[in-house]
């Protein structure tokens, strides 16, 4: 199936590269947009549209980072900072209102408790997306 | 209070180029926040932002095709923090910095055997013991800037030393003197280049300085590429050069030894075995002080040690031994083989000593075409090192403001562009200016950097003096000795050679330190006047201004630049300079016509209509300002509508008298020039009007 536009949330950790390499070279055939998305979890006890410097530093620094990693992989991500008090609800909200069709998401490998390790973020996006998702989980060596 | 507490305490930023919109969420409580930047910027650190790409792509077809070409030309831009990267390895910054040192033992040795066969080529035997003196001082000298690098490793070399050890003039002597034998490196690599490949394709030989110039032109290109790219350019035919001349050495060596060595070629014109004048001590020392430009070229590394990669003065050290080891072997091999086939010179500079004696070894099979060339190509690219010295230094000096401020900034590929482009300049025009010769060119050399050297090492002497740091008894010993050497290699170079062109350098040198100081002395006095004395109490505080607004006809151009004169001051005025009598009463009829003419108060605009029988337009606008200001202590403003067309060569069929008006009151004090620029978009689509209720 070939998508049009997919969005890619990025939460800075060590699969995100990984992801824009994927997301590229899925939306290379059909010359997909692309969507990087970085959300600010903002605190209870702050307005949602504080301005949280460190936070907005930290994720521009990503964003940029990815955008680097997708144009050196041969395609454009276009990217978006958000501010929500959970991720995941604006992840959905924004795949949502940007019509994508495709969430790709990221895990990287992590293990608690014997078992493979499975983040909120990533169980309710996959749960209450209403596009495709594809969640992409490191190698266990990495 | 930090900043995301004002924000929810619903205290707004100042404008900002972020757009926060709140989206509602799917379910209630789900509603997120859309932080929009524009493409142009993003967020860098500490809440400022950074340009990107985007912001400096051009919004005109034009200057999208200019920058694709200047792109071609001079690659893309490097963003500020890539600098570390742009850094040079040793190897590389060998090749880079240290070609001018190594190329000149491709023509050192023939200056002085050209000087030697003044007196006959019986003369020549010296050339041996000339060549050794030679690489002794080239020792001494690399040991002593060995102690620069340490010393100063934020670079300016012997500028910086000079400037701290032992004051700001000695600093600018030498900076002077370092300026004037970059340009020289430039022209004589150039020239002795441009030579080499003379030797063996007669058509660049008659064209020699039309070939010299545009090679500069070429070697400019590459450096305003940046410094590492010119460096991995301009790296490889060192080394190449390096093993054809190691090659050459070892195989000369042999033939000498084993007795099997082949008749010596002859040039096309050999110096005649009788000379023109006695072999005395004077000719010696002349020969010796061409020989010694030899040693220019070895300040490079203490001058560039910034653009090395950490640890730069290490590197720096590192790179300065190789230089000086390398030299040493090329020059003292070359020199041992011209003695042995007891080469001849050719005396109208139509065939190099190099090419006699490679010749002689391999005759003029490839291997021959291998050493004329990475010869000619070394030559060439020694005036590389002039590229990387003088920019730097250069962009020091204006540091220090004794350069315009020009020379500091940075370029696209991070490389001192306009540092780049007067070097090419000043070196183009010498370089035509001596006819391409590098004999006529030779002597102004060197001089320069003797100097340097010379108040270096005196600056270091009193370094180790006053400060007693560790090591300072040896320390002293190596920088007096240095001092002392080049010292009077200084004034060797000087006297024997001062009527044969030092002597331009001699005048040049002073001239160029009034100048520096008098750049220095301009900008000291700018500061001073415009330094914040006491930040608490400086105030943003201006007169209400006199606003007077030069009409030429009631036009919508007009109306606007009125509109806002009157949203400045209450004080306007307006003025029409009218060729005729005629002319200044149907102005005057259409001004008391036009409704709009009161200002808020309801008072009228004053309106000066001036007659100029002569029909000139500025100077009785001018002389009318003269006479408000006389009046008035308060700051007059002018207003000058200006009607911009919608293409640039449109402007040919406009008069342009906003900015002739705008350029005579530039250097008028106390008037501030206001421009209203009234853009035409297309017919029957004009921008409005500013309203002055807006």
């Amino acid at each position: 199936m070939a998508y049009k536009r997919i969005l890619v949330p990025l939460a800075g950790s060590a699969v995100d590269p990984d992801v824009v390499r994927l997301a590229v070279s899925i939306g290379k055939a059909a010359k997909a947009q692309l969507l990087g998305v970085h959300v600010i979890e903002v605190r209870w006890n702050l307005p949602l549209d504080a301005i949280l410097d460190a936070e907005l530093d930290h994720g521009e620094g990503l964003l940029a980072g990815a955008a680097r990693i997708a144009a050196q992989a041969g395609g454009e991500l276009e990217t978006e900072l958000l501010q929500a008090r959970e991720a995941a609800a604006a992840i959905i909200d924004t795949a949502h209102e940007r019509a994508c069709d495709l969430i790709l998401l990221g895990m990287p490998y992590r293990r608690r408790l014997g078992r493979t390790y499975v983040s909120r973020t990533v169980e309710e996006v996959y749960l209450g997306a209403h596009c495709a998702v594809l969640a992409y989980r490191q190698e266990a060596s990495q | 209070m930090d900043r995301a507490d004002r924000r929810g305490s619903g205290e707004r930023e100042a404008s900002s180029l972020e757009e926060r919109t709140t989206r509602p969420g799917a379910l209630p409580g789900n509603r997120y926040v859309r932080i929009v930047r524009p493409k142009e910027f993003r967020r860098g650190l500490g809440g400022t932002y950074v340009a990107t790409d985007e912001a400096l792509r051009s919004p005109s077809a034009a200057g999208r095709a200019y920058d694709v070409l200047r792109h071609i030309l001079f690659g893309r831009p490097i963003s500020t923090e890539l600098e570390l990267s742009e850094r040079l390895s040793v190897p590389t910054g060998l090749g880079v910095l240290a070609t001018d040192n190594i190329s000149s033992s491709a023509y050192s040795i023939e200056e002085v055997m050209r000087v030697l066969a003044l007196a006959g080529t019986g003369a020549l035997f010296l050339t041996m013991p000339i060549g050794i003196a030679i690489i002794v001082v080239l020792g001494i000298v690399i040991i002593s800037q060995t102690q620069v690098i340490r010393t100063y490793p934020g670079g300016g070399g012997s500028y910086a030393v000079a400037k701290h050890e032992l004051g700001t003039l000695p600093g600018l002597v030498v900076a002077g003197s370092l300026l004037i034998d970059y340009v020289l490196t430039v022209a004589v690599s150039t020239a002795a280049g441009v030579d080499a490949i003379g030797s063996f394709v007669q058509p660049v030989y008659q064209h020699r300085v039309f070939f010299g110039v545009a090679l500069i032109a070429l070697i400019m290109l590459g450096n305003l590429r940046g410094v590492r790219e010119a460096g991995l350019i301009f790296a490889g035919p060192t080394y190449v050069y390096l093993l054809a001349m190691l090659g050459l050495i070892l195989f000369g060596a042999f033939h000498i030894f084993s007795g099997t060595m082949p008749p010596t070629a002859v040039p096309p014109a050999p110096f005649p075995a009788t000379g023109t004048e006695a072999l005395g001590v004077f000719l010696i020392l002349r020969a010796f002080a061409s020989g010694c430009a030899a040693l220019t070229g070895a300040e490079a590394v203490a001058n560039g040690t910034p653009t090395l990669r950490p640890p730069e003065a290490r590197n720096g050290v590192i790179t300065v031994l190789l230089m000086g080891s390398v030299y040493g072997v090329v020059l003292l091999g070359l020199t041992f083989l011209a003695a042995q086939t007891h080469a001849l010179p050719d005396a109208k500079e139509q065939e190099t000593i190099m090419s006699v004696v490679t010749r002689t070894f391999v005759g003029t099979g490839p291997y021959y075409y291998l050493v004329q060339v990475s010869t000619s190509l070394l030559l060439i690219l020694a005036a590389n090192t002039g590229f990387t010295g003088f920019p730097r230094l250069a962009s020091v000096l204006a540091d220090d403001r004794f350069m315009p401020r020009q020379f500091s900034f940075r370029g696209e590929r991070l490389a001192f562009s306009v540092g780049i482009v007067a070097l090419a300049v000043a070196a183009g025009l010498v370089l035509a200016a001596f006819g391409g010769s590098v004999t006529n060119l030779i002597p102004l050399y060197t001089i320069g950097v003797f100097m340097a050297f010379t108040l270096a090492q005196s600056g270091l002497v009193r370094r180790w003096w006053v400060r007693h740091e560790r090591g300072w008894h040896w320390r002293i010993a190596i920088s007096a000795i240095g001092a002392f050497a080049t010292g009077a290699t200084l004034l060797i170079v000087a006297f024997t050679k001062f009527e044969y062109g030092a002597w331009m350098v001699i005048v040049t040198l002073p001239l160029l330190v009034v100048l520096l100081l008098s750049i220095h002395a301009h900008y000291r006095s700018v500061a001073d006047a415009l330094v914040i004395e006491d930040p608490d109490r400086a105030q943003l505080q201006v007169a209400t201004p006199i606003v007077l607004v030069p009409i030429a006809r009631l036009d919508l151009s007009s109306l606007r630049a009125l509109a806002f004169a009157v949203a400045v001051s209450p004080l306007v005025r307006a003025v029409h300079v009218a060729t005729s009598k005629e002319s200044a009463a149907a102005f005057r009829a259409r001004w008391d016509s036009w409704s709009g003419r009161h200002l808020k108060d309801g008072r009228e605009i004053p309106l000066d209509v001036i007659e100029s029988p002569y029909r000139a337009l500025i100077q009785p606008l001018l002389k009318y300002i003269d006479r408000i200001d006389e009046r008035d202590p308060r700051p007059i403003t002018v207003v000058l509508a200006e009607f911009i067309p919608r293409h640039w060569w449109e402007l040919i069929l406009h008069s342009q008298t906003a900015f002739r008006l705008r350029w005579a009151l530039l250097f008028r004090p106390n008037t501030i020039v206001i421009d209203v620029p009234y853009h035409f978009a297309s017919v029957g689509h004009q921008e409005e009007p500013l309203g002055r209720e807006a």
